[in-house]
Parts: structure tokens; sequence; C-alpha cells
């Protein structure tokens, strides 16, 4: 069976490419910053220098890799619900669920550990650049020399694979399991402990003292978690509201008619939605709130601290652009393969522009959702630490972070849906609905 | 009695002008697909008259062109050369909204694989065409026209939670509700066992005999086509004969002995064209 799996990796490269660009930047960025850890490591680092480099490590790779974890794992989801077609002829011929099963978790790991290998070295490039940011502002000793280690390696192999054969093994299991079963109540408990770790997470903020530097920790890793939680649970929700709904238009009617029944894909679209909006709005405002609160201590601002504002708002973005980036890919995996759909709706007399229509209110339907409960999510994250930061509540910051977030969250998901349903389309109708899956 | 002028198609000799009556017409229409050296002709001239309220079997080996020629009169791909009108209007305009718009208006689809929408409900794909066309929804009607196909107790169940023939039995009251001036059915019954395809192909000839609708059938069934008014053969692209009041056995033997009469059809056409100087194009 591993060797099938080899077999089917190399030749459908194409379908495995979202999967492997998941998780080498993944890869990428968690070893970027757990070689950080490596460099706190070497001897001879002086203290100050140490407990920098550990504590950037500690926290914003603490939680970018709790968000690589569950991006590459829904990438995973999405990929491996879209090959239930092949896994239905897989066990029609003979194959039992653990041979299938093996085979799909198989090519999971064997991509995860090519992205692995393949962000080797961009991995190093980026944790050399990070460390030079660090000499640059003057919080890391010139002295100290670069280093790409075990605990990098580890990190970076070990949270994509784990992540990639993890939920490679609960989508196939799920896709390999006659019909007919209890749908839906392992993702349901699946939330719940996602809402119940992340809100504790978020409370025990409280219990730091207001100056702790790991302040952040607990707080960004809290709302990713609740993001993931409402992510699960967002698209019944979704589905009770639009139920009541009498959309006027054929475009509004089939997109509202449609969206609740693709509960499965809507919640793969709406997870790294979710997540990015609100790791976004919890990171970029917490950072604002720090940025101020250093401020109002009294210390000027020099030129060091506007570095180091810099450099926060450098290490944030990056976990932001990656959620971003996962966004895309996974809009795009799962928008690619509605092919078919489309092309039914066509057949039935849908013109081009409907068809993209519906996909332009799903797509809208999907923004406001996902910003909604990311909002939540990230407040969730933003007001304990706000509170433990500066004894106030209103984390005194203007809605600019919030509109940036918002639209960035639209112009991905409306512009990915658009760009690649109008693309899908360009195959002729009667090919589309006849086309292997 | 439900043949009517339909007899004459297959002969060729009309000119184009479109009698009274006639749902479908195709005159000299040919599709190719490729270019230059690779190009394959897929119709080649074909000219065909279908009366109204007709059930018309288009059959022929793999490869004759049956596809293409639904595809062609159907509206769903432009042929190459000839004119291809429904109910008198011809087909026209340019990309692909232009001619989804043509064909909602007159044209009803049963697919082998059913293209149903696996989101929705039997009740919503079966209004599915007419919410797209901006048309306004008589619920009991869609009711009656699923009660009609045996399906009044299934309204709210999605295609997934029903059986091949039920599925299909869907698509034809899909098909129906908007009223079309013609049903093109390709395949109807290929995925169906005997029992359902049964069904199936007596709900498309009560379509035709009940309700006065034009359907037009591929199949590459001798049993399926007996259910038709005519079956018309299609052989390297070209009308091969005409089967009135079919039986299985007159459609099987004659598609046995298609090849010859692909290979006569194909010199007569040769002869015809030489003489009249007809336009050529394409092989």
């Amino acid at each position: 069976m591993f060797a099938l799996a080899m077999r089917s990796v190399r030749h459908r490269p194409g379908r495995f490419l979202a999967t492997l660009l998941s998780a080498f930047l993944g890869a990428a960025i968690t070893m970027a910053f757990n070689s950080l850890h490596d460099t706190a490591a070497r001897p001879g680092v002086d203290g100050v220098s140490r407990e920098t480099l550990s504590l950037v490590a500690g926290v914003v790779g603490g939680y970018g890799t709790l968000l690589v974890f569950f991006a590459v794992a829904s990438t995973l989801t999405v990929t491996v619900r879209q090959r239930a077609a092949e896994i239905e002829l897989l066990r029609r011929s003979g194959a039992t669920p653990g041979q299938t099963g093996r085979m799909v978790v198989g090519e999971a790991a064997a991509v995860a550990l090519a992205g692995t290998v393949l962000a080797a070295l961009p991995g190093m490039l980026g944790g050399r650049l990070l460390l030079r940011l660090f000499k640059d502002t003057g919080q890391v000793a010139d002295s100290v020399a670069y280093s790409f280690g075990p605990v990098a390696l580890v990190a970076g192999a070990g949270t994509t694979v784990l992540a990639a054969t993890g939920a490679a093994l609960l989508a196939v299991r799920r896709a390999t399991r006659r019909r007919g079963g209890p749908r839906g109540r392992a993702r349901t408990r699946l939330a719940y402990a996602a809402l119940a770790v992340g809100g504790a997470g978020a409370c025990s903020t409280f219990a730091f003292p207001s100056d702790a530097e790991a302040l952040m920790a607990p707080a960004a890793s809290g709302a990713i978690l609740l993001s993931i939680g409402f992510a699960l649970l967002a698209p019944r929700l979704l589905a009770g509201l639009l139920g009541r709904t009498r959309p006027r238009g054929a475009s509004g009617w089939l997109a509202v008619r449609t969206l609740p029944r693709r509960a499965d894909e809507v919640s793969g679209v709406l997870i790294p939605l979710i997540v990015f909006a609100g790791t976004a709005m919890a990171t970029l405002y917490m950072q604002a709130v720090e940025n101020d609160a250093v401020a109002a201590s009294g210390a000027v601002k020099t030129v060091e601290a506007k570095n180091l504002e810099t450099i926060n708002l450098v290490v944030v973005g990056i976990v932001v652009a990656f959620s971003c980036v996962m966004l895309i890919n996974s809009l795009y995996a799962a928008t690619v393969h509605r092919r078919r759909e489309f092309g039914r709706q066509r057949l039935a007399g849908a013109t081009p522009g409907q068809v993209l229509g519906a996909v332009g209110v799903e797509g809208l339907l999907m923004t406001v959702t996902g910003v909604l409960l990311g909002t939540v999510a990230g407040l969730a994250g933003l007001l304990p630490y706000t509170f433990v930061r500066t004894d106030s509540l209103r984390p005194g910051q203007g809605p600019a972070i919030w509109l940036g977030v918002v639209t960035v969250a639209a112009l991905a998901t409306l512009g990915t849906g658009a760009v690649t349903a109008r693309r899908v389309l360009r195959t002729p109708a009667v090919e589309a609905v006849a086309a292997a899956v | 009695m439900f043949r009517r002028s339909a007899a004459r198609s297959g002969t060729s000799r009309t000119n184009g002008r479109e009698p009274a009556g006639e749902a479908l017409r195709l005159v000299g229409v040919g599709r190719t697909y490729g270019s230059d050296e690779s190009a394959v002709t897929a119709l080649d001239g074909v000219t065909l008259g279908l009366a109204r309220g007709t059930f018309t079997a288009v059959m022929g080996p793999s490869g004759s062109g049956k596809s293409t020629l639904l595809q062609c009169a159907a509206g769903l791909d432009r042929p190459d050369r000839g004119i291809v009108m429904v109910d008198g209007t011809e087909l026209s305009g340019n990309g692909e909204a232009a001619l989804t718009r043509w064909r909602r208006e007159r044209i009803g689809f049963v697919f082998q694989q059913y293209n149903l929408l696996p989101t929705l409900t039997v009740e919503q794909n079966t209004v599915l065409p007419l919410k797209l066309a901006g048309r306004r929804v008589d619920r009991r009607r869609t009711r009656e026209t699923l009660a009609a196909v045996g399906l009044g107790d299934r309204l709210g169940h999605l295609p997934d939670q029903l059986s091949g023939g039920q599925r299909q039995r869907v698509a034809i009251a899909r098909a129906l509700v908007t009223e079309p001036r013609v049903v093109f059915a390709d395949e109807p019954t290929g995925a169906l066992d005997t029992r359902s395809a049964r069904e199936v192909l007596e709900l498309l000839r009560d379509a035709v005999r009940v309700h006065g609708r034009t359907v037009v059938m591929v199949t590459h069934d001798p049993v399926a086509a007996s259910y038709a008014d005519q079956v018309v053969f299609l052989a390297d692209g070209r009308l091969a004969g005409t089967l009135h009041a079919p039986s299985v056995e007159a459609v099987a033997e004659r598609l046995v002995h298609l090849g010859d009469e692909a290979a006569h059809e194909a010199h007569e056409a040769h002869r015809r064209d030489v003489r009249g100087g007809g336009p050529r194009t394409g092989v």
C-alpha cells in the first residue's frame, strides 16, 4: 500500500500541490522561529541575548506552531475529502479500510516530509534574517552566531507530519466508513474542546503578572483555538440562519440553498478564514497595545523602541500572512473541486454569470461569518491581555486594524473564489460533468 | 398517429425551409473537432426535421456522432456549419451566456448521469431551471409534476437518498417543468436496471403521448429505442436511415447492417453534393 501511495503521489503531482504548499510554508515558518531556540542554546551566548531569543521562539514560535498545525490539518482534510470517489473505487476493488487508510496516510506523510525537506533552506534563511533583525535592533549581541539544529528540525518536521497524518487519518476514516452512520458528533466534541481550551487559555492570561514577557502567548493561542472551535460550529449556525431567508434572484437562491449542505467544505474554508481574522486581530491589536503600553510607561520613544515595534510587527506579520495564504490555498482547492457541480448548474440553465454570482454570494456569506466569529475569537484573546497589561478593558486603539483585517479577508475570500471559479468555468459544461473526479 | 410528417426526416431533400409543426430542424449541420491534420469530423452535414409531439430515438455505433448531434441540436455546442432551429427559432448568439438563455427557453435535458445538484432537494432540483430563468415557480404544478413521476412523497429528499431510477425520474420532472419545446435525453437508461429503465421510458413516452412534448433520445439500446415513434440511425457523422414504429428486433437488425448503409449513404451524399455543388467543407 505504501508503494501505491508513492505511485499516486508521483503520477498526480497537481492534486498534492495544495498540501505540499501548506506543509512547505508551515514547516518553513516553524523552523525559522524554532531555530532561534537552537541559536540560544549555543555555548557562549550571553544571558540577555539568550532570553530574547528564547522568548520570541517560545511565544511566537509557540502559537505559530499551533497555527501551522491546524492550517496543515485543515488543508489535508479538504484534499482527502475530495478523493471520496477514488476511495470508493478502491473499496470496490477490494481494498480494506485499513489498506486505504494506510495509502492516504502514507501519501500525507510523504508530502509533508517533502514539504519539510524543501522548507529546510528557506526556514534556515528566515531564521538567519530574524536573528539579523534582532542584532540590528540591538536586542541580541552581534557575536551570536546563527544555528540551525535539532529543535528546528524536530519542530518543523514534527508539526507538519503530525498534522498531516493526523488529519488524513481522521478524514479517511470518515470516507471509508459506510454512509448513514451518525455524523458530526466527533466534530462537535472537537469544537467544544477547542472552545473550552481556547477560553481557558485566554482567561489564563489573568494569572500572569502585567509585565510578564510571555503574556501574549496564552492570549494568542487562546484566540487561535477559539477560532477553530467557532469554525467547526459555524456551518451549522449558518445553515440555521440561512434556512429562514428567502433571497431574491437565482444566484442568491442557489447560494443560500447550497451553502448549508456543503457544511464540510464550508468549514474547510471557514477554519482558515476565522483563524486568519481572529489571529490577525488578536496579535496585531496586542502588539499595538504593547507598543502603547511601552510608550505610556514613560520611556522616551527612542530609535531602539521604534525598532522594537517594527520587529514585533514583522514577526506577527509573518504569522498573519501565513494564515492568509492558507485561506487562499484552501479556498482555491475547494473551488477547483466544484467543477462538476458548476457544470450541472450550467446544464440546468445557469449562465456563467449566475454561477459566478452564486459563488460571490457564498463568498460574502462566508466572509461575514468569518469576520464576525473571528472578531469574537480575537476579542476573547485581546481583552484579557489588554486588561492585564493596562488595567483597562478598552484597548484604546482605533478600528483601523480591524478594517484592514476585514478588507484583506474579504478580498482574499471573494477574489480567490471569483478568479478560481472563472477558471473552472472555462471547461465546457458537458465536459465538466463528465470529467473524472 | 403520433408520427405525422416526421417521415421526411433523413431524406435530406428539404432545403432549409421550415415546414409548419416542426419542433426541431437541422439543416446541413456539421461539426469538426481539432484542427488541420488531426481534425475529426463528428457530424457531416446532417439535415433532419422532427415534428412536434414525436418521440425519436437516435442510434448508431460508438463514434457515429450521436452525442455531437444531440449537443449541437440542443445548443450545448455550436455547430461549425449549418442551421439549428427549435420551434422555428434559429440557434443564435455567441458565448455561453447567450446559448444558455436560448436553451433554457426551449430545451429540457435528461442525462445518463442524472446531473442533479447533490445539495438541493428533489423539489429544489425540479424548480432550479425555473429559478435560473427568473420564471415564476408554481409550487402546486411542481408537486403535480413530481407526483406524476411517482415522487410525490420524496419532495424533501436529497438525490443521495434516492435510487438511480428515482433520480432519473426527478431529472425528467425537472426537464418537463419548464414546458420545453424539445426534451433531449442522452442515454437516459444507460445506468439503470431494466425495471427502472422501463419506468423512465414510459414516462418519456407519456410526455409525448399525453402532454404533446417532443422528445429526442440518444441510445444504444434497441429496447429503449423501441419505445420511440421512430428511430434515426447515424453512422460516421451522417444520417443512415430511419425506422418507423420500431420493434426491438428490427432496430437490432438495422444496427447490424449499419456499416453497409453508412457506406452507401456516404456514396449517395457524395453524388448529391457533386451534382448540386453544395457547400462541403471538412473531411
